[in-house]
């Protein structure tokens, strides 16, 4: 036994010996209790043990010894997911993989950057940007979650209207998969590779298919030029409104970002107030960039469908500082809500744009009903819409009247002909909400193919799929049944 | 006009006059003893489910263009064509989002969409006869991929048939959406290996106020001014929608010039569009030859060029035999992938086209000639991508040269992981068997 702790358990030890060191594990309850839940913290539940492998050989030992034993075990990267989807609940050894945080390489030329999973979003763009590029995803959580992360949730941002989610951006994956083997899919970056598309598939499947252990990403140039537009509506049907008239107006701004009275309430009382008028009901941030020669022109566009909808105020951002600023207010808007409320639910609703009016008043039905708040902060352009459920968890029963109403929340959605998560995952969390989206066949279809990957289901189990699922289980079993 | 006695069963499925017997064999193969039109959803599953029931064997097709593209069976028993299998279902103006049945031609649903300034932003070829069905299940992308991206990034939702006749929904009608796998991604390039796509919905764009195409004719000798110009082009903060760099042989053939063409499409407002243009114009390398089209000039261009490959649909016999190869390398590798298409032509006595994208690293070889030359020349072609990391797919040959050379040239490590999809999707293997790769 080369590596010496203090345990009875034969497994913890064997995890021990493959990381090597004992301080690459932890195993005690006291430690343990940092790793019961992520952004979700609804749920709690400790895992066996936490490992951290320094590379993708540990990685693939340590999935092998768990599958071989039995051992149920998930991988973690910054534990900032908003739908549990990291949480143990069977008990998992979580594999933590921050200590894989290089970036192993960047081809300008060729517009790609490989790193390691746990390499943190931001600092992509921080380290390429001296030469003009950046990585385009930007969850708000960007400064601290990492890029495999991003990759298990599929993870969007505030301007994914223009340039795309996490997907969009995935041009390798190097995985463990559930029994060990390591695969490469999208060798080299090279696009379009034969077969069935297996990186678009493992992208955002909340990490039940396998362990990225090597991402292959995209890296844009910046745009020559970007400006930004604030507009103040008093009615928030003015402002939902104008976002359609934006689009409609054939412009593909980069982030066309809205939050309700609410909302704005809660961002002024945090850490960056940038002086939001507080008896308004709509704020709409509207960013456009590309080529400096198109933007004005694109901007005065803006301003115009924003006065022909009552706009109270318009105008685009002074400096590169108040641009700063207003998107430091808007990028904090979740924690802002601490301000205003002692606890606060996220919801990740999708809708088509056209319903933003009938799902906002829907809503504030909903928030009428319950007895709670609800702010609304969403991505308009894209009808991404995060619902924020505010409430106080000391009060009995506040916690299960908010979890109702946020789940209520995506009912409006999926019954618009929306559904339940733009870029959080579904998680523990929206597990049930699945039959919202999807009927038995469909889900069927989706665990069928989780089988081909996850053959005993050890790897974040019970996540992402609606449970037990009677209804689905006895079809599958008629169905294995009338296979044979 | 139906004779065959055996065909009773599919009769009692769909009536007399969807149904066709050819007696003629389709030299690109995928035929089908039986071909079958069904006009609705319900049709389409009730082919395959009787198709599932007793074991026979079904290929899709709809406009045909890309009959020549895999498959190592010459006739199936039933021929699905999807061509009457058409229609816009539902366009939300202000969602920019529409819902389409799969046998409707991409222009067509083009012409539609352009009356209300939206597009959807995939340039796939021969968009008379493609289907929007047929171009996301072969995952057709042109050079405007290096603008807007390809099938994966524009299909937000699909209705799958699978070959059990469930129908399955992936996705969505909405631009973002994260809810359980991406299934959508699974069928999109899967060749219809895992269902007949029923409906397409796909985020639109609007359509580009002002279009450009900037060609730039290198001298045949001077390939490294090519690679030092698409190279300081891409780190400019220049945004072209397209940068594909013709062969000598292809930019005789559509602009009259013999030279390595790079052409530089930019989409955006008027001003914008011929800031840009004037940016290359004050670049231009030393002896090359720039030409500007605008508007209907770079849209004319377009049209030509999505015609330059061979069409599965092509309905007059060539004596010569005609290829074309899918393929893909590291961006700048392109340059090396056309040099070597363009010495074709003496090593190999051929007819050899070819453009490829330096921004996103695809090509497409079209060839021509002796079959032997051409099989030899695939052969070379698809060695030298390989060397250089990448891969090259046999888009079209006809079928009895298709088992000479893999189509898609061998089997990924991971293959097991698509043959087990495979199996529990179609376990049957009802669907377009021996289609796609290593065989599924």
């Amino acid at each position: 036994m080369a590596v010496k702790i203090k345990t009875n358990d034969k497994h913890i030890q064997a995890l021990a010996e493959i990381v090597g060191s004992p301080r690459l594990i932890l195993f005690h309850q006291e430690d343990l209790i940092a790793y019961d839940c992520d952004g979700f913290t609804l749920h709690k539940h400790l895992p066996k043990a936490v490992v951290f492998p320094k590379d993708t050989q540990e990685v693939s030992r340590l999935v092998r010894y768990c599958s071989d034993n039995d051992l149920p075990f998930l991988a973690r990267g910054a534990g900032t997911g908003l739908s549990g989807g990291a949480i143990p609940v069977n008990g998992e050894v979580i594999i933590s993989l921050v200590k894989m945080k290089r970036l192993l390489s960047v081809d300008f030329e060729n517009r790609r950057a490989v790193v390691e999973p746990g390499y943190v979003n931001l600092k992509l763009t921080n380290s390429i940007s001296d030469k003009g590029y950046y990585y385009a995803p930007d969850p708000s959580s960007q400064y601290c979650c990492t890029i495999g992360g991003n990759v298990a949730e599929n993870a969007g941002g505030a301007h994914c209207l223009k340039y795309g989610v996490t997907t969009n951006h995935i041009l390798g994956l190097e995985v463990v998969l559930p029994n060990g083997d390591i695969i490469d899919i999208g060798q080299n970056g090279i696009q379009d590779a034969p077969g069935y598309d297996l990186l678009g598939l493992l992208t955002g499947s909340e990490g039940t298919l396998g362990i990225v252990t090597k991402i292959t990403v995209r890296i844009l140039k910046n745009p020559e030029a970007k400006q930004t537009v604030l507009a103040y509506f008093d009615k928030v049907i003015d402002g939902s409104q104008a976002v359609s008239d934006i689009i409609s107006a054939g412009i593909v701004p980069a982030a066309l970002e809205m939050m309700d009275k609410t909302a704005i309430e809660g961002v002024e009382a945090a850490a960056f107030p940038v002086g939001h008028p507080k008896d308004i009901e709509a704020v709409l941030l509207i960013e456009v960039d590309g080529i400096s020669a198109g933007i004005e022109e694109q901007i005065n566009q803006i301003l115009e469908v924003c006065k022909n909808r009552n706009v109270r105020e318009v105008r685009a951002a002074r400096d590169e500082q108040e641009r700063g600023r207003w998107w430091a207010n808007r990028k904090t808007g979740f924690g802002a809500m601490g301000a205003i409320s002692a606890d606060y639910l996220v919801q990740d609703g999708v809708i088509p744009r056209s319903k933003l009016p009938e799902v906002l008043s829907r809503i504030n039905k909903i928030s009428e009903e319950s007895g709670l708040r609800i702010a609304n902060i969403f991505h308009a352009g894209d009808g991404n819409l995060h619902p924020l459920v505010l409430f106080d968890a000391r009060i009995p029963g506040q916690s299960e009247k908010a979890l109702a109403a946020g789940s209520a929340c995506l009912q409006v959605c999926a019954d618009v002909g929306g559904t339940i998560t733009g870029e959080h995952g579904v998680g523990i969390e929206k597990k049930e909400e699945m039959r919202f989206v999807f009927n038995d066949e469909e889900i069927i279809a989706q665990t069928n193919v989780r089988d081909v990957f996850n053959t005993k289901n050890l790897l974040n189990a019970g996540k992402l799929f609606p449970s037990p699922g009677r209804c689905v289980e006895i079809k599958k079993e008629m169905k294995a049944a009338a296979a044979q | 006009m139906i004779e065959a006695t055996n065909q009773w069963s599919i009769k009692d499925i769909l009536p007399e006059d969807q149904i066709l017997i050819e007696e003629l064999l389709h030299p690109l193969g995928n035929n089908g003893r039986v071909t079958v039109f069904p006009k609705t959803e319900e049709e389409i599953a009730n082919v395959l489910r009787y198709a599932n029931d007793t074991g026979e064997k079904v290929t899709v097709m709809a406009g045909g263009t890309k009959r020549g593209y895999g498959g190592l069976t010459e006739t199936a028993d039933i021929l699905l064509s999807l061509a009457n299998y058409q229609g816009i279902v539902e366009h939300t103006v202000g969602d920019m989002t529409v819902t389409v049945k799969a046998g409707t031609p991409f222009k067509e649903l083009a012409a539609y969409l352009a009356q209300h300034s939206q597009k959807i932003s995939l340039d796939p070829a021969w968009p008379e006869y493609a289907t929007i069905g047929g171009v996301i299940a072969a995952n057709d992308s042109g050079p405007k991929r290096l603008g807007y991206g390809s099938a994966r990034d524009v299909v937000i939702g699909l209705r799958m048939i699978y070959p059990d006749g469930t129908i399955i929904r992936a996705g969505g009608r909405t631009v973002k959406n994260v809810a359980g796998y991406d299934m959508n991604k699974l069928f999109i390039g899967a060749m219809g290996t895992l269902g007949v796509i029923s409906e397409v919905t796909l985020k639109l764009r609007p359509l580009a106020k002002f279009e450009s195409l900037v060609l730039l004719t290198f001298p045949e000798t001077n390939s490294e001014q090519v690679r030092t110009f698409a190279t300081s082009l891409l780190d400019s903060m220049l945004e072209p929608v397209s940068m594909e760099l013709l062969s000598p042989s292809l930019s005789e053939r559509l602009i009259g010039k013999n030279g390595y063409t790079l052409a530089i499409a930019f989409e955006d407002v008027e001003s914008s569009v011929h800031y840009q243009e004037e940016f290359i114009k004050k670049n231009q390398p030393v002896h090359t030859d720039l030409a500007i089209l605008q508007q209907q000039d770079a849209r004319g261009f377009w049209e030509q060029f999505y015609k330059i490959g061979p069409s599965g649909a092509e309905t007059t016999v060539n004596k010569e035999t005609e290829a074309s190869l899918k393929i893909g390398v590291v961006n700048m590798d392109v340059i090396k992938v056309i040099q070597e298409s363009q010495t074709l032509k003496d090593s190999h006595n051929l007819v050899a086209e070819a453009h490829g994208g330096l921004g996103h690293g695809l090509c497409q070889v079209n060839l021509k000639g002796a079959s032997e030359d051409v099989v030899s020349a695939i052969q070379q072609l698809r060695d030298s991508a390989v060397q250089l990391g990448g891969y090259a797919v046999v888009k079209h040959l006809p079928f009895t040269l298709r088992s000479k050379v893999d189509v898609w040239g061998g089997k990924p490590s991971h293959f097991f992981l698509m043959q087990g999809i495979k199996e529990k999707v179609d376990p049957n293997g009802v669907l377009n068997e021996k289609r796609f790769v290593g065989g599924i």
